[in-house]
């Protein structure tokens, strides 16, 4: 689970700030919580709508793509400061990037009160129309006396008050899967991912069969496509197309390019299709996403792209089934970007992580044995995202990924 | 005959806030001296080590201080009071203390049906905090509703009815503001209550 922390001061020492540090460091490896500062946001002026501004936009995306949000509010003239409120009214203006996302509120003060009459006051500034934040009901954070709160490394001091966030956040926790569950439920708008690459874009090859078995020649035509000994100039570096096919094709992995049509233009042709670890033919270069997967797999496939393309996450990985003690053939699949972040399409890459594995054993004179409290099922495991995370094990999108591109 | 000064809060240059306010201070000219504040030139509030005060704030306290009565027009953003007028009280309320004791009024004008009372409530809890305390005219409320409709083309209210309660709500405020300047035995004590209060928690 990944959460953002806004510490709604900008004040140059801010106790809200430390509080949200020690919560971030404290709880750590039950939850990943970013740190956001809001020194650079303007006041807010709808004469001047700055929600594309990079200020607002770096704070925007990360709320986006957080599961959830904590704000540290201190209190002053018995309400929210200035710079936070214009913060939430930047983020319920042109843009509502807090719209349905799950806020816990907490405040830290000097004296007993504990930015009370200010955390009142945001909780009906974030259930606002054009807010929408879906704020964490019934548990309040107080921290009051706060100057004699922590110790010279920043930890509270007080047990009492640790395990009462301590128990506050993780009832938060639940509160987020229960509100982000409930927005999934409802939300099918992966459905409307375009695997049959209807929706040509910039860089799409008209007029040529998509399924047609020499696309690629016949598209080179078309576009004139350089080829050879013709340069080529990149970023950053300059090549022929030969040079590029040398260099695609001693690649330790099996890369595959989709476009942001969903459509399958390219991979690093090394070996034949029967030998690969996810099989791919000449022929079947240019063919839609529909044509490269069996039906069954096609909403996962779905799921996946459109996680990628909404930027919900940049890295897909999962384990192919039937991989044992040594094979682990891996799928990854890396949104790309263009440099106005557009999205590009899937870079794919398939690997046996294995002999990696194996060759460090040799080196290290170290060995494998079991985790007797591992409960990840290692063969069928594929997480969304971070790897690493323990939430989204159970998120399995099982895009069958051995078939992969092979039946046509 | 007496002088007030009027904050218009907002930073909107097409604001119905300062149309109303601009409304009060041409209909009630022979009652009272109205005078307008602008605050969207002031920089957004923040704390310092020095307790740096921007000149603009410290002008506009002066300004506060030698009224007879304030009147604050509040727009209403997120069911609350703008940022920019959450800012603009903390700088006048910053090492600077001009409202204390100071009668004021609110009035209020939102596009929708309920004429910013949200933000209303809001205000008075934060005009009565440690550092502004003051004296907010009570049992009065004025929203402007439809604000968007409300004027004629020579900047009238075109709602009778609204005009008449303006107009009794001024005549009340008048009076308030009056028997407010007899209430002055405190005054100074509560000024340097005020001066002492500090809001370390909102570090």
């Amino acid at each position: 689970m990944k959460l953002v922390g806004i510490a709604g001061s900008i004040a140059d020492e801010s106790y809200n700030r430390k509080l949200l540090k020690f919560i971030a460091t404290h709880f750590r490896s039950q939850v990943d919580i970013e740190l956001l500062d809001i020194n650079d946001i303007p006041m807010f002026n709808e004469d001047d709508d700055q929600s594309d501004g990079d200020a607002i936009q770096y704070i925007a995306q990360k709320i986006e793509a957080a599961d959830g949000v904590i704000i540290a509010t201190p209190e002053h003239n018995h309400t929210v400061p200035a710079a936070l409120k214009s913060l939430i009214e930047w983020l319920s203006f042109s843009i509502h990037p807090l719209d349905g996302k799950p806020v816990m509120i907490v405040g830290a003060s000097y004296y007993s009160q504990g930015s009370s009459r200010a955390q009142l006051h945001l909780r009906q500034i974030l259930e606002a129309p054009g807010v929408g934040a879906i704020t964490f009901p019934g548990n309040e954070v107080l921290l009051g006396n706060v100057k004699e709160a922590f110790d010279e490394k920043g930890n509270l001091k007080d047990q009492g008050t640790i395990d009462f966030i301590h128990t506050t956040l993780n009832k938060f926790i639940k509160f987020v899967k229960v509100i982000n569950h409930v927005d999934e439920e409802a939300d099918d708008a992966f459905e409307a991912e375009d695997l049959d690459a209807t929706h040509p874009v910039d860089t799409t090859v008209t007029n040529v069969e998509m399924k047609a078995k020499d696309w690629v020649e016949q598209a080179a035509v078309k576009t004139n496509a350089v080829e050879g000994s013709a340069y080529v100039k990149l970023d950053r570096g300059l090549l022929t197309v030969d040079q590029l096919n040398y260099f695609f094709n001693t690649m330790p992995m099996e890369l595959t390019f989709v476009d942001d049509n969903n459509q399958f233009i390219y991979y690093n042709k090394t070996m034949e299709g029967k030998d690969m670890l996810a099989s791919r033919t000449p022929d079947q270069v240019g063919d839609r996403m529909t044509d490269v997967h069996p039906p069954r797999a096609i909403p996962n496939v779905k799921r996946v792209i459109h996680s990628l393309r909404t930027g919900k996450t940049d890295l897909v990985s999962m384990a192919v089934p039937g991989n044992n003690e040594t094979k682990h053939i891996m799928h990854y699949y890396h949104a790309m970007h263009d440099a106005d972040g557009n999205y590009r399409g899937v870079n794919e890459w398939v690997l046996d992580l294995y002999p990696i594995v194996a060759s460090y054993l040799k080196q290290t004179g170290k060995k494998l044995v079991d985790d007797p409290n591992n409960q990840v099922d290692a063969n069928a495991g594929a997480s969304q995202g971070s790897a690493s995370s323990k939430d989204d094990a159970d998120k399995k999108p099982d895009v069958d990924a051995n078939s992969g591109a092979s039946e046509h | 005959m007496k002088k007030f000064v009027a904050i218009v809060g907002s930073n909107s240059k097409s604001s119905t806030n300062r149309k109303l306010l601009q409304y009060m201070q041409n209909h009630f000219k022979k009652e009272a001296q109205i005078e307008l504040i602008e605050i969207k030139d002031l920089p957004i509030f923040k704390k310092s080590k020095e307790k740096t005060v921007p000149e603009r704030a410290k002008e506009m306290a002066k300004k506060v201080e030698k009224a007879d009565g304030v009147i604050i027009g509040t727009p209403e953003y997120d069911h609350s009071v703008p940022a920019v007028l959450l800012s603009a009280l903390a700088w006048l309320s910053y090492g600077q203390h001009p409202f204390v004791d100071k009668p004021v009024m609110i009035t209020g004008a939102s596009y929708g049906s309920l004429g910013s009372s949200r933000a209303q409530a809001q205000l008075r809890q934060v005009l009565d905090s440690p550092e502004i305390k003051a004296r907010i005219m009570p049992s009065s409320e004025f929203l402007l509703a439809h604000s968007l409709q409300a004027f004629d083309d020579n900047g009238n209210l075109n709602d009778k009815e609204a005009a008449k309660q303006l107009d009794g709500l001024f005549q009340d405020f008048l009076k308030f503001v009056e028997i407010s300047g007899k209430l002055n035995n405190a005054t100074a004590a509560n000024k340097q209550k005020a001066a002492d209060f500090n809001w370390e928690d909102n570090k």
